[in-house]
């Protein structure tokens, strides 16, 4: 039983975490309707950045998101303002292929300034866990589990509660109607493109503590952030949460009951069966583009 | 390509079949002329294993246009397959390698199920993850795979002084026949659907392409020859490991190929995997390590995407054409000398030649054809069809009139498909068709034309006619669509509207009212029995207009019944019998044209005070009232 408990609150403390790291993908998706694999790139960007920072300086690492978060806004405004919003207006998967790229350079980059090598920052916290009754929890785990919700509430009061958030939601649901109202759709876009990669900030702090990295990691970051944004429905950021959870908890029970090898493959297989059950995914409305455009 | 005795045949072959017949002479005879230089054929094999890849990848992601980001998946597979096969049962690899394809056209069957039955970006992330989950699997099956240990094969068996050539005309044949095999695909109705698939997924589901079975077969169809070229390909490394054969790079250098060369065209990806290949190779010798490679790949993407996105072959051909303008030829050549009767063919000989499935039903007019029976669509808050019903008989042209937004073309949609009805029934010629998928309905002799036309705008006019499946079968989709008798049948139907000396033009590049004509001479492919026309007149001139009357008139006389949405209220009265006037979602007055013109109701809800026959008139009238705009579109 407390094995069960023990697994079910872990789970749902790397859902968390998954949550936010695929609020970003989500966000860009829902304004731009660009699927952004250089998500998980950004990801292992900011943890390699993280890495250096903890060891030069001794900074914890998961504090140290205060110097990448802004550094990732500006590298994503930059690069949207440079290299994405030139190909608006093209075909959905030429905007795949592009952020692919991107990926790939953020790779290739790391490769060969910092090494084709595992990492993993080690905080003093780093092997002690907290103790309530017969379940024990890694700090390190709850650490990034407060962090991300803390992130993402911010992220929540932003997109509903100023005038930025409401315009990129606005964006989101109907472009043209928001230009008319007088809301920029590029400077928008930028504005989103840049929050989605500094949500990466966090979240990539928090992987440098909890995971090993290396520079080709990011592929199995992407496709675990795919996943969970599928499972979700492209595009709706509860459904993100949801998915996190949904997945996370998956995650965890057959690490717990079945096999740490095996984990990994669960989640491949939760995205199959629910595309089997229901293409749009759990939150997804059926965008519009399903339907006849009459 | 059978024959090299007339010069004639060569000369009339397209130049791109001539360069490729040249290039493929020098690589047979290279290892003949040269055989000393291994690493010159080591480097030329790898040329045309990953042009194998990138003109397979080419028929799901360039022709129908569902970008695979994890297609170096059947590589490995084949690989697997025949390693683990080869050294269970001690046959040699190259005897068994079919069954690399095999294995991977299953993989792609059962993928293909699971996320091709919808449109969307679902298919590039599960492509992704399939790839990263069968190399987790490589690694934990350790029983039939020796994990991550790898499995080492046997050396070939033939003499070191052959040194790869084998490999090199494997492979060699191997791409020949991949080629051939996506050349052919292209020529077929299968094809054509495809990339009418690329266009407009909804406009090719309402032409009769069953979108899911093209998808599926599609991706079924870009796996096979990588699986074969993966069983190869272990054999010539004979040592394979997950990481070395499901390698993301080599996913990546599949994709670049393509995209340089130019996707969607049959040799664009073949040049580009030569270039890309050659870069990497330079790569391997100058840069150092995987790091380097990557960004290098990385970089050439991002480059390929900004700056040459239509890719190599497409950007050479225009920027020819621009150069050496040709002839547009405003006669149907082809059309008319192929033609057995003669080289001149009429309208009304092409009417005449129009058999139309309808035409034995003609005279048993009067029976309902299509009834809608309580039908209600809702969106949110707004119900746009609210419980109606409506019957089509057969041999009418009947006419559905009403304001804008009072739910015809939502009906539309509910009967062909494109939406599912909330609550009611569809019937057609007594069988219920709501369930039905859009491809279904339209094998059993339903078509439609849009409000706003959808041609496939980058394909010929001819290629749009040709497009449609009136049926599901097998025999149907592999026929035939460059010529023989499906394009000619095309041609015909492109006489019957007028337009035949457009055949060879961009459908693109037509009028508005052209496009129009075109899309009718599209559904007439679909020898439908019941054609639905959403504002036929919207945006047309005049004397176009008059044609297209003359044409729905001629065809309803050949026995397809007709139900006509419009606004144009002159034509309608003219044309169609009975009028149905429809207003908030639902049918309120149905009759002749004259019953409807002096219906108080109709006048109330729809046509307004102006139609009110003159005795009656009130003396002051509001002209402000729009309603009788025929450019105006709901």
């Amino acid at each position: 039983m407390a094995q069960l408990v023990q697994a079910l609150v872990l789970g749902i403390l790397i859902g968390g975490v998954y949550a936010l790291m695929a609020s970003g993908l989500t966000l860009i998706f829902g304004v731009m309707r660009i699927i952004n694999i250089a998500q998980g790139a950004f990801l292992i960007l900011v943890a390699t950045v993280t890495w250096f920072l903890w060891r030069e300086t001794g900074i914890d690492p998961i504090l140290a998101s205060v110097i990448t978060t802004p550094m990732m806004f500006a590298l994503g405004w930059v690069l949207y303002r440079t290299v994405v919003s030139r190909i608006r207006g093209q075909s959905a998967s030429m905007s795949v292929l592009l952020t692919f790229g991107i990926a790939l350079v953020i790779e290739g980059i790391l490769n060969v300034t910092s090494g084709n090598k595992f990492r993993s920052a080690t905080p003093a916290y780093f092997e002690q866990s907290f103790t309530i009754g017969s379940i024990h929890l890694p700090k390190p785990q709850v650490y990034g589990f407060l962090a991300a919700v803390v992130v993402l509430s911010g992220l929540y009061v932003i997109l509903t509660r100023t005038w930025t958030g409401r315009a990129i939601r606005a964006t989101s649901q109907n472009p043209s109607a928001a230009a008319l109202v007088g809301v920029s759709a590029t400077g928008t876009a930028a504005l989103a493109f840049a929050l989605g990669a500094a949500s990466s900030g966090v979240g990539g702090s928090i992987l440098s503590v909890l995971y090993p990295f290396f520079p080709a990691s990011h592929y199995d970051w992407i496709s675990r952030l795919l996943g969970i944004v599928v499972l979700g429905g492209l595009g709706s950021l509860p459904g993100a949460m949801v998915g996190a959870l949904v997945l996370g908890l998956a995650e965890t029970l057959t690490a717990t009951y079945g096999s740490l090898r095996w984990s990994t493959l669960v989640f491949y297989l939760v995205i199959m069966v629910v595309l089997l059950v229901r293409p749009q995914g759990l939150f997804g409305a059926r965008l519009r583009e399903d339907g006849v455009a009459a | 390509m059978r024959s090299v005795r007339l010069p004639g045949f060569l000369a009339r072959l397209p130049r791109s079949h001539l360069v490729a017949g040249l290039f493929l002479l020098a690589a047979l005879l290279y290892p003949v002329v040269n055989p000393w230089n291994p690493y010159t054929q080591g480097v030329a094999l790898l040329m045309f294993l990953l042009a194998i890849q990138a003109v397979s990848w080419n028929i799901i992601s360039g022709y129908a246009g569902y970008t695979s980001l994890g297609h170096s998946m059947f590589l490995g597979l084949g690989s697997y397959t025949v390693a683990i096969i080869a050294l269970h049962t001690g046959l040699n690899p190259l005897w068994i390698v079919p069954l690399g394809g095999i294995t991977a056209v299953i993989v792609a069957t059962l993928a293909g199920f699971v996320v091709l039955r919808t449109r969307g970006h679902a298919f590039v992330i599960i492509t992704i993850a399939l790839l990263l989950a069968a190399q987790i699997l490589a690694v934990n099956l350790r029983p039939l795979t020796k994990g991550s240990d790898g499995i080492t094969l046997e050396l070939p068996f033939w003499s070191k002084d052959f040194q790869n050539i084998p490999f090199y005309y494997a492979f060699l044949l191997i791409l020949v026949l991949t080629v051939l095999f996506s050349a052919w695909i292209r020529r077929t109705k299968f094809g054509t659907g495809l990339i009418a698939i690329r266009e407009d997924e909804g406009k090719a589901a309402a032409i009769g392409v069953n979108t899911t079975r093209f998808k599926v077969l599609a991706f079924a169809a870009s796996s096979f020859f990588i699986g074969v070229a993966g069983g190869v390909y272990a054999y010539f490394l004979t040592f394979l490991n997950p990481l070395g054969a499901f390698a993301i790079l080599g996913s990546v250098m599949i994709v670049l190929s393509a995209l340089v060369g130019g996707r969607g065209t049959l040799y664009g990806p073949l040049v580009g995997a030569f270039i890309v290949q050659l870069i990497n190779e330079e790569a391997t010798v100058y840069g150092g390590g995987t790091g380097t490679r990557v960004l290098i790949m990385g970089l050439l993407l991002v480059l390929t995407v900004l700056f040459l996105p239509a890719g190599l072959l497409p950007t050479v051909q225009g920027a020819w054409r621009r150069r050496h303008p040709e002839q547009v030829e405003y006669t149907d050549q082809t059309g008319a000398i192929g033609r057995p009767g003669g080289p001149v063919v009429t309208r009304d000989r092409a009417l005449a030649e129009l058999q139309t499935v309808a035409a034995e039903d003609a005279l048993v007019a009067g029976e309902p054809l299509l009834q809608i029976k309580g039908a209600s669509k809702r969106f949110g808050g707004l119900v746009a069809v609210d419980g109606a019903d409506l019957t089509v008989r057969k041999g009418t042209i009947t006419a559905l009139i009403g304001p804008n937004g009072s739910g015809k073309t939502t009906l539309f949609n509910l009967v062909t498909g494109g939406m599912q009805a909330d609550a009611g029934e569809v019937w057609l010629e007594g069988r219920r068709i709501d369930r039905m998928p859009p491809w279904k309905r339209g094998h059993l002799g339903l078509g439609r034309t849009f409000q706003v036309t959808r041609l496939f705008n980058e394909m010929s006019v001819l290629q749009n006619v040709v497009a449609p499946l009136p049926d599901g079968r097998w025999r149907t989709m592999f026929a035939d669509a460059v010529s023989g008798a499906e394009a000619d049948r095309a041609r015909e139907l492109l006489d019957v509207v007028g337009l035949a000396r457009f055949a060879g033009q961009r459908a693109g590049d037509l009028s508005y009212g052209q496009q129009k004509l075109v899309e009718l001479a599209q559904v007439l492919m679909l020898e439908p029995k019941l054609i639905l026309l959403d504002e036929p007149a919207g945006g047309v001139n005049p004397s176009l207009l008059g044609r297209l009357t003359e044409v729905i008139r001629e065809l309803n006389a050949r026995g397809i019944t007709f139900l006509v949405v419009e606004h144009n209220i002159p034509m309608v009265l003219g044309l169609c019998d009975p009028v149905v006037v429809f207003s908030r979602g639902r049918p309120i007055a149905e009759g002749e044209p004259e019953e409807i013109r002096n219906d108080p109701v109709v006048l109330d809800a729809y046509l307004g005070d102006d139609w009110r026959p003159p005795a009656a008139q009130a003396p002051a009238r509001d002209r402000s009232r729009p309603e009788l705009s025929t450019t105006d579109r709901g």
